[in-house]
C-alpha cells in the first residue's frame, strides 16, 4: 500500500517536472515535430517504470532488512503465477503499444514522401571534411566550406546524398530538422524534410549540417551553416547567386 | 621464465613470418609493409604460445612425445601456460583489470579534452585515436571480464566439476589475449587509428598501420572468445556433478551457457569482417570500398556480431546479479524457470535485431519495421530479469553487503539503460538520436552500469573464495557509494547534449553544449577517483586481509562448499547434487551432499523434485 502510494507520488512529480521542462527547442520540420512528440511520449511511458524500480528498491531496503548480523531465512516463496502473468501481460501490452505508436505511425510519417514531387531538390556530396551542394535545376552550387545552405520555409525539400568515390562514409544530419542519413561512397541515399520554421545558425546552432559519422581527422568540424528563409526571400537569394 | 621465452620465440616467429612475406612480395612486386606485419604477427603469436608453455604441455604430444602438465606450483603458475581453470580465471581478471584502468585513464583524457568546446590538450587526430582505443579496450574488458574471468573461475566450481571440459583449450584462449593487448597498446606508436571501435570501411582500410594492428587485435580476440564459448558449452553439458539436473543448475551457470552460445556462434562474423578488411588492405581485394565493394555490407556483418555481443556482456552479469540477490536476500530466486526461459529468448532474439544500428545507414527503408519490432520485443524477456530481482527482494531478509549493493546497482542502472534502448529502437526517435551522445549515454548505462557493476558485484562476492581472504567492508561501501553517484551524474548528464544536438566522437563542439559537458567532465573525475579505494582495498586485502572462512555468505551453491581458495581440482570429496541451490527457508531442500570419492561411481541420485 505505502509502496504504491510512494510510486504514484514519485511518478506524478517526475512526469510533471519533465513536461514543464521543455528540453528541446522547436523542431523546424514536420518530421522533427513528430520525432519530438515521439520522444516525449516514450519518456512519459518510461518514467513510471523507472519510478517503480526506484520505489521498489528504496522500499525493500527500508522494509526488508535483516536485523544486525542474524542469519534468518525468508519465507520460501519461489514464484507466484499471478504476478508472473501480470508482469508478462503489462510488459507485452506496453511493448505492443510502443510498436504501434510511435513505432509504426513513425514509419508512416517519416521517409514516406518519396513519391511526392519536392519543391526543391538539393544534391549533396560529402568528402573529407566538407559538404558540397547543388540546387538541382536552379543553377546554383555551394562548394566552399564557409557557404551557408539556404533553404525555403514551408517546402518539401529532397536531399539526394552521396560521398565521393574514394572517400569514406559520412552522415548528413540537420539537428533542427531532427533528420539524418548516411552519405555512403558508391550509394545515393535520400532524405526528405518539410520545413516549418525559419531560422539561422547564428541564432540556433541546430541550424547546421553536421557530419554525424566518424570520418577521420576533422570530423567534428565538418559542418555547414543552415538558414531557412521564407520562399520569396529564397527565390531572391537564388537569383542573386 | 616462460614469459621471457614466449617473448623471444615471438620475435623469432615474427622474423620468420616477415621474411617469408618479404620473399613473396619481392617476387610479386607489391607494397611489402602491411603483408610483412600480418604474416610476421601470425608467426609471432605461434612463437609466443609455444614459448609460454603450450609446447611443453600440449605441443609435444602432437609428435608422440611425453608432455609435462604441471598445473600446481607457486605464483609462477600465473605467468605460464596453465590448465587450471582457477589460475586462468585469475589471469583473465588481472589482465583485464589492468586494461580497464588504462582505458579509464584514456577516458579521463577524453573528458579533459571535452571539458570545453575548443581544442584543449590534443589534436583531433590524437583525440580520435584516444577515443577509439578507449572504446575497443573497454569492449574487450566487457566481453572478457565476466566470461573469461569470473565464469572461468566459478563455473566449474558451481556445477561441481573438477575443471572445464577442455583445460588446454582454455589456457589457449587466455594466452592469445596478451598479444591483443600488446597490439592495441602499440597501435598509437604506429599512427593510431581514427575509426572508433566499429571500424567502418572505407575509413578503416585507409588508416595508418596502427589501424592494421587494431584489426589484427580484434580478430585474435575473436578467436579467444569462440574457443571460450565452445569450452563453457561443453563443460556445462558434460561436466555437471551427478544430480545437477537442468532444473537445479544455478542461474549463473545458465547465464554463462546463454552467453557462450552467442560467443561460439556470433563471433565468426566480426572475425570475417576484420579479415576482409585486412585482405582489402594487403591483397587489394575489394569487399567494402567502391567501386565494386559495398560499405553497407560491412555494417551488417559487423553488427551481426556486435549486437549479440552486448548480450555476451550483460547475460553473465545478470546471472551474477540474480545469484547474489538470492543469496543475500536469503530467499529462493523468484521465478527461476521464467528467467531461464527469458535467457533463451534473449539469445534467440539477439541474433535478429542487428540492423537497429543501421536505421540511418541508407539500408532499404523496408528493413526498418522488422528490426524495430524485433528489438522492442527483447524488452519482454529482459523485463523477466527485473521481475525476478525485485520479486526475490520482496519480503526477504536482506543483508546489505557490498556484493548486494552492486547487484541492486545493476537493477537500477540497467533500468535506465534498457528504457533508453527503446528510444533507440524506435525508428523515428533513432533517426534523431543515432550517433549522438544519447547513444553514448545509453551504452554506458547498459555496459558500465549493467555489466561492469555486475562484475564488481561478482568481484566482491567471490573475492573471499578466490583469494582466501576478506575484503574490507567499509572501503567497499565507500567505493560503491562514490561509483554509483558519480557514474549516474556523469552519464545522466550525457543524455542531454545528445538529445539537443551534440553528436558523438567529436573533439570540438559548438559552445552551446559546454555546460553539460563540463558537468560530465567534473563528475567523471569523481568517477575515476572512486576506483582508488577499490584498488587499495583489493590489493591490501589480498595481501593481508583477514582469512576468509570457506563459506562467509552461508550460500548454498557448490563453490562455497569447498575450501577458500579451493584445492587443485576443486573438491576434496566430490559433491552429489540433491536439490536446487535456492532452498532458503525450506529445510527439505538440500543442494548437495559430499562424500563421494573422486572418480568413484556416484550413488543413485534422487530424482528432481521441484
Ligand atoms: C533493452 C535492451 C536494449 C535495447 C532495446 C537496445 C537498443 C539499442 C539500439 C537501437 C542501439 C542503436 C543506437 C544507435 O546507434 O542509434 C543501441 C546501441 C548500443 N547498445 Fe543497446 N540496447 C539494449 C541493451 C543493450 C545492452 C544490454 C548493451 C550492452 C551490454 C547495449 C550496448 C549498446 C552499445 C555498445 C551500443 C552502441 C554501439 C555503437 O554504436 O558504438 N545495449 N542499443
Ligand atoms: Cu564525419
Ligand atoms: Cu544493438
Amino acid at each position: 500500500m505505502t509502496a504504491g502510494a510512494i510510486w504514484v507520488l514519485l511518478t506524478i512529480i517526475a512526469e510533471l517536472s519533465f513536461t514543464s521542462l521543455n528540453i528541446f527547442g522547436d523542431a523546424a520540420s514536420e518530421q522533427g515535430e513528430f520525432i519530438d512528440d515521439a520522444f516525449v511520449l516514450l519518456m512519459l511511458l518510461a518514467i513510471p517504470i523507472l519510478t517503480f524500480v526506484i520505489t521498489m528498491i528504496g522500499y525493500v531496503f527500508f522494509k526488508f532488512r535483516a536485523k544486525g548480523d542474524e542469519l534468518e531465512d525468508s519465507a520460501p516463496t519461489r514464484t507466484h503465477t499471478k504476478w508472473v502473468g501480470f508482469w508478462l501481460i503489462w510488459t507485452t501490452v506496453l511493448c505492443l503499444v510502443v510498436i504501434v505508436h510511435p513505432g509504426y505511425t513513425g514509419l508512416l510519417e517519416i521517409r514516406q514522401t518519396s513519391a511526392e514531387e519536392p519543391d526543391l531538390t538539393v544534391n549533396v556530396t560529402g568528402r573529407r571534411w566538407q559538404w558540397m551542394y547543388e540546387y538541382e535545376g536552379r543553377g546554383v552550387q555551394l562548394l566552399m566550406k564557409d557557404d551557408t545552405l539556404v533553404l525555403p520555409n514551408h517546402s518539401l525539400i529532397r536531399f539526394n546524398i552521396t560521398a565521393e568515390d574514394q572517400d569514406v562514409i559520412h552522415s548528413f544530419w540537420i539537428p533542427a530538422f531532427r533528420m539524418k542519413i548516411d552519405a555512403v561512397p558508391g550509394l545515393t541515399t535520400y532524405m526528405d524534410v518539410n520545413t516549418t520554421e525559419i531560422g539561422h545558425f547564428n541564432d540556433d546552432v541546430n541550424f547546421r549540417v553536421q557530419c554525424a559519422e566518424l570520418c577521420g581527422k576533422d570530423h567534428s568540424l565538418m559542418f555547414t551553416r543552415v538558414e531557412v528563409v521564407e520562399p520569396a526571400e529564397f527565390e531572391q537569394w537564388i537569383t542573386n547567386r | 621464465m616462460p614469459l621471457v621465452r614466449g617473448a623471444i620465440y615471438a620475435v623469432i616467429g615474427f622474423v620468420i613470418g616477415a621474411g617469408i612475406s618479404l620473399g613473396i612480395t619481392s617476387i610479386t612486386g607489391e607494397d611489402s609493409t602491411e603483408p610483412l606485419i600480418v604474416l610476421g604477427y601470425v608467426f609471432a603469436v605461434i612463437g609466443w604460445l609455444m614459448g609460454v608453455g603450450m609446447w611443453r604441455t600440449w605441443g609435444r604430444g602432437w609428435f608422440g612425445k611425453p608432455t609435462e602438465n604441471n598445473p600446481g606450483g607457486g605464483w609462477e603458475r600465473y605467468i605460464r601456460f596453465n590448465t587450471d581453470h582457477k589460475v586462468i580465471g585469475i589471469q583473465y581478471v588481472v589482465i583485464f583489470v589492468v586494461v580497464f584502468l588504462l582505458a579509464g585513464l584514456l577516458a579521463m583524457l577524453i573528458r579533459v579534452e571535452l571539458a570545453d568546446a575548443g581544442q584543449n590538450v590534443m589534436t583531433s587526430t590524437n583525440f580520435n585515436t584516444t577515443m577509439s582505443l578507449h572504446g575497443i579496450m573497454m569492449i574487450a574488458v566487457a566481453v572478457a571480464i565476466m566470461m573469461g574471468g569470473f565464469a572461468n573461475y566459478v563455473l566449474p566450481l558451481i556445477i561441481g566439476a573438477e575443471d572445464v571440459a577442455f583445460p588446454r583449450v582454455n589456457a589457449l584462449s587466455f594466452w592469445v589475449v596478451p598479444p591483443v593487448v600488446v597490439l592495441l597498446l602499440l597501435s598509437p606508436l604506429f599512427g593510431g587509428f581514427d575509426t572508433g571501435w566499429t571500424a567502418y570501411p572505407p575509413l578503416a582500410t585507409q588508416t595508418p598501420i596502427g589501424g592494421l594492428l587494431f584489426e589484427l587485435a580484434f580478430l585474435t580476440f575473436g578467436i579467444s572468445s569462440i574457443l571460450g564459448g565452445l569450452n563453457f558449452i561443453a563443460t556445462i553439458i558434460t561436466q555437471r556433478a551427478p544430480g545437477m539436473t537442468w532444473g537445479r543448475l544455478p542461474i549463473f551457470a545458465w547465464a554463462v551457457l546463454a552467453a557462450s552460445v552467442i560467443s561460439l556462434t556470433a563471433t565468426q562474423w566480426v572475425a570475417y569482417g576484420m579479415l576482409m578488411i585486412i585482405f582489402e588492405r594487403i591483397f587489394n581485394m575489394v569487399f567494402f570500398s567502391p567501386p565494386g565493394g559495398n560499405a553497407l555490407l560491412y555494417e551488417h556483418v559487423f553488427w551481426f556480431y556486435s549486437h549479440p555481443a552486448v548480450y555476451i556482456m550483460i547475460l553473465p552479469a545478470f546471472g551474477a546479479e540474480l545469484e547474489i540477490i538470492s543469496h543475500f536476500a536469503r530467499k529462493p530466486l523468484f521465478a527461476y524457470r521464467w528467467v531461464v526461459r527469458a535467457f533463451g529468448l534473449i539469445v534467440f532474439l539477439s541474433f535478429l535485431v542487428w540492423a537497429h544500428h543501421l536505421f540511418t545507414s541508407g539500408m532499404g527503408d523496408e528493413l526498418h519495421g522488422p528490426f524495430m519490432v524485433l528489438t522492442e520485443l527483447i524488452s519482454i524477456p529482459t523485463g523477466i530479469v527485473f521481475l525476478s530481482a525485485l520479486g526475490t527482494l520482496w519480503r526477504s531478509k536482506i543483508r546489505l553487503k557490498v556484493p548486494l549493493l552492486f547487484a541492486v546497482g545493476v537493477v537500477f542502472n540497467f533500468t535506465i539503460g534498457g528504457l533508453t534502448g527503446i528510444f533507440l529502437a524506435d525508428v523515428a526517435t533513432d533517426i534523431a538520436l543515432q550517433d549522438t551522445y544519447f547513444v553514448v549515454a545509453h551504452f554506458h548505462y547498459t555496459i558500465m552500469g549493467g555489466e561492469i557493476f555486475g562484475a564488481f558485484a561478482a568481484g566482491y562476492y567471490w573475492f573471499p573464495k578466490i583469494t582466501g581472504r576478506m575484503y574490507n567492508e567499509t572501503l567497499g561501501r565507500i567505493h560503491f557509494a562514490l561509483m554509483f553517484i558519480f557514474f549516474n551524474i556523469t552519464f545522466l548528464a550525457m543524455f542531454i547534449p545528445g538529445t539537443v544536438g551534440m553528436n558523438r566522437r567529436i573533439a570540438e563542439y559548438p559552445p552551446e553544449f559546454e555546460f553539460m559537458n563540463l558537468v560530465t567532465t567534473i563528475a567523471s573525475i569523481g568517477l575515476g577517483l572512486a576506483f582508488v579505494p577499490w584498488v587499495y582495498n583489493m590489493l591490501n586485502s589480498w595481501i593481508r586481509g583477514p582469512k576468509a572462512p570457506d563459506n562467509p555468505w552461508d550460500a548454498k551453491t557448490l563453490e562455497w562448499q569447498t575450501s577458500s581458495p579451493p584445492p587443485l581440482e576443486n573438491f576434496e570429496e566430490m559433491p552429489t547434487v540433491t536439490g536446487d541451490a535456492y532452498g532458503y527457508g525450506d529445510e527439505s531442500v538440500v543442494h548437495s551432499v559430499f562424500g563421494r570419492r573422486k572418480g568413484s561411481a556416484h550413488p543413485p541420485v534422487p530424482a528432481e523434485g521441484d
